[in-house]
């Protein structure tokens, strides 16, 4: 009882951070689709090297970086603050991937129609193409929503006394390693449960929706 | 721009070294994890109780524990059970987990992907159960997982960045001692994430090419 | 030739093919009720009827592609009794008797041509890799897909996949070929390659059930045409008789429906 006291102060700043760095890749993706979109060879050369390299290097490279490596003047940024940018800006590249992809699964013939029905682009984008990527995009959204769970463990690395830097403390302390990390295991196994039903609860309504 | 240059050359060596390290630790959870996944991947769905129930802890725990856990499970928790094991073997034992677990998964979704036309065709063709999954399940299902097994390669080699917390001396772990005895952190981890970044963007690209090599005859 | 086809008269010889009481239900829907019928050895039959009406259900029950919930099947004289439990080994001895064509081929794509021929005749009758492979290019000379044998199933349109299917069920000697709508998901033009090859092998005196809606296959190349309607046999008989003079109103109304497109 002690030991599940000492984890779950941990569990506020775990779900902070994922909340935060979820919010900041979604935001931080958008320009991204857009860049990936472009028929500018430029823009979308930048774009499509930004998510590579983004995706390509591990996030406690990028949390390190931001964390011991960058300081404006003489301020460092916080572990909280390295944590959450950190997450979050890797974060985008794989939002970015999955929203193109969402877009890319509407039909052509969605946009066929809805140019000759003589549609304004903001029109198909809010009403038409908007729409069926959200439906497309939700299941791959919150499946990656439960990794980011799991990866906000890393922000431990730096500091952040989320519920892996609480577990690893106590097991120093307590010296019963086995069982404060299976309950920090199941804390997260959890934690994705109600995530994982709702997008299965999402994907049902959804493919009732969208049948062909 | 120059310093950055300077850490390169001369790090590099020490770096390179640690990235073998990444490397090895890899492709040996790799090697051991794949095989345990097409078990786990019949497991889940098995008739006998002990094989389903052993099967599923593994692949939920495995799937639903951040590898962070596991990592410091196997290195700090197992010595409580009078098990202690060396840093890269606990480490490889932790990933291993993890291979099994996401892997077992992924060819489970493979298999179920094989046209249950295809299937009827052996069962009318009077073709046994074994055979069926010998010849027509497994070898299609597992070539429907490949892109996405490797994709989970790359993820894996980036996870082996994690191992340095439990003091297995891979790229991280010596990116960062050199960062902490020369406090020339950002050069030091700007190198070390692109040679993470040279291995994992073009495997990347491998496995996209691989998913297009693959669908040819599908 | 038609004339050596009404010789081999359906009530005269053995039949092949006998189903008893066939009845099969999703739930509260009825799928099959008391279907019974008899294939002459050497026949044609050819079962037309609305969609839905059951025909492919009844194919798919003779080699236990779907479970029957009652009523018996005996082909070549390797008896299965839905109520009672069935042995692999008789399971396996009745499809092997019986081969097996889709609407959709089912060919292995992972395999060449001529292994998707070849594997079964060494899984299941326990041929040799040579032997097999002399019987699968036999049967794609007569096919007239011999030049397909290295290329992968992908590469072949769907006019040679469904020759490519009918040699793989051939190879395994089978008493009965079951067609389950061979031509519905090919193009008029590309379907006439398989009705030929079809029409070459009612002529060799191969036993054939085919469920079909290509009319005129039904009328020229049958023995004998069952209608089905609704889950059950409404009327059966020489092919020219029934589409003359079909005596049941659903049968003309589907009829009707068919040949006036």
């Amino acid at each position: 009882m002690e030991m599940l006291k000492a984890i779950a102060i941990g569990l506020p700043l775990t779900v902070l951070v994922t909340i935060l760095a979820l919010m900041i890749g979604t935001v931080v993706a958008l320009p991204i689709v857009a860049g990936l979109r472009s028929r500018n060879r430029l823009i979308w050369l930048m774009s499509r090297g930004l998510v590579d390299l983004l995706r390509g290097i591990p996030p406690v490279v990028w949390l390190f970086m931001l964390y011991y490596g960058i300081s404006i003047g003489a301020v460092r940024l916080s572990a909280l603050q390295a944590g959450v940018l950190g997450l979050g800006v890797v974060a985008a590249a794989y939002l970015a991937e999955i929203f193109r992809g969402a877009i890319s699964a509407v039909p052509k013939g969605q946009w066929e129609a809805s140019s000759a029905l003589g549609f304004h682009r903001a029109t198909v984008w809010t009403r038409i193409v908007g729409p069926q990527t959200a439906r497309a995009a939700i299941p791959a959204y919150t499946t990656f929503a439960i990794g980011l769970l799991k990866d906000s463990s890393i922000a431990s690395t730096i500091g952040v006394s989320e519920i892996v830097f609480m577990s690893s403390q106590y097991a120093r302390q307590s010296g019963s390693g086995i069982l404060v990390f299976f309950v920090a295991a199941g804390i997260y196994i959890l934690l994705s449960v109600p995530l994982g039903l709702l997008s299965r609860h999402l994907d049902v309504k959804m493919r009732k929706a969208v049948a062909r | 721009m120059n310093n950055l240059v300077d850490v390169a050359i001369e790090y590099g060596p020490t770096l390179l070294g640690g990235l073998k390290v990444s490397l090895t630790l890899t492709i040996l959870s790799l090697a051991l994890g794949l095989p345990i996944g097409l078990l786990f991947s019949f497991g889940v769905t098995a008739k006998n109780k002990a094989f389903r129930y052993i099967s599923v802890f593994f692949v939920e725990v495995g799937r639903g524990a951040p590898a962070l856990v596991l990592l410091q499970l196997m290195y700090y928790g197992l010595p409580n059970a009078n098990l202690t094991l060396s840093s890269m073997a606990s480490a490889c034992l932790a990933l291993t987990w993890t291979t099994a677990a996401y892997s077992a998964e992924l060819i489970r979704g493979g298999m179920q992907s094989v046209p249950s036309g295809e299937i009827e065709g052996s069962h009318a063709l009077g073709m046994s159960y074994r055979d069926c999954l010998r010849f027509v399940v497994i070898p299609q299902g597992l070539r429907i997982a490949l892109p996405s097994l490797m994709g989970f390669a790359v993820l894996l080699f980036q996870a082996t960045s994690l191992a340095y917390s439990v003091a297995v001396p891979e790229l991280m772990s010596q990116a960062y001692s050199i960062g902490s005895s020369t406090f020339q952190y950002l050069p030091v981890f700007i190198v070390a994430g692109l040679l993470y970044a040279a291995i994992s963007i073009p495997a990347t690209w491998l496995s996209v090419g691989a998913e297009r090599l693959l669908s040819r005859h599908l | 030739m038609e004339q050596l086809m009404i010789e081999l008269n359906p009530q005269t010889t053995q039949p092949v093919v006998q189903v008893k009481n066939l009845a099969k239900a999703y739930g509260s829907n009825v799928v099959l009720r008391d279907v019974s019928l008899s294939v002459a050895e050497g026949s044609v039959t050819a079962m037309i009827g609305p969609s839905g009406a059951g025909k492919s259900t009844v194919l798919r029950c003779m080699n236990l592609l779907e479970q029957p919930d009652s009523g018996e099947i005996v082909i070549d004289g390797h008896c299965i009794n839905a109520g009672k439990k069935t042995s692999p080994k008789s399971l396996a001895a009745l499809r092997r008797s019986a081969g097996m064509v889709f609407q959709h081929f089912n060919l292995f794509p992972h395999m060449t041509v001529l292994r998707n021929v070849s594997l079964p005749q060494e899984r299941v009758l326990g041929c040799s890799r040579e032997q097999a492979n002399e019987k699968s290019m036999e049967l794609l000379k007569r096919m007239g897909l011999a030049d397909k044998a290295d290329q992968y199933p992908s590469r072949c349109s769907g006019g040679q996949q469904q020759r490519i299917a009918i040699a793989r069920a051939l190879a395994l000697g089978p008493r009965v070929m079951l067609f389950d709508e061979p031509t519905s998901a090919l193009d008029p033009e590309v379907g006439v390659e398989v009705l030929e090859v079809m029409k070459e092998l009612a002529s060799t005196g191969m036993t054939m059930v085919v469920v079909t809606h290509e009319m005129a296959f039904a009328e020229n190349v049958a023995d004998e045409l069952v209608v089905m309607a609704d889950g059950g046999i409404i009327e059966k008989g020489h092919p020219g008789q029934i589409l003359k003079d079909p005596q049941h109103e659903r049968t003309r109304r589907f009829l009707r429906a068919v040949l006036e497109r």
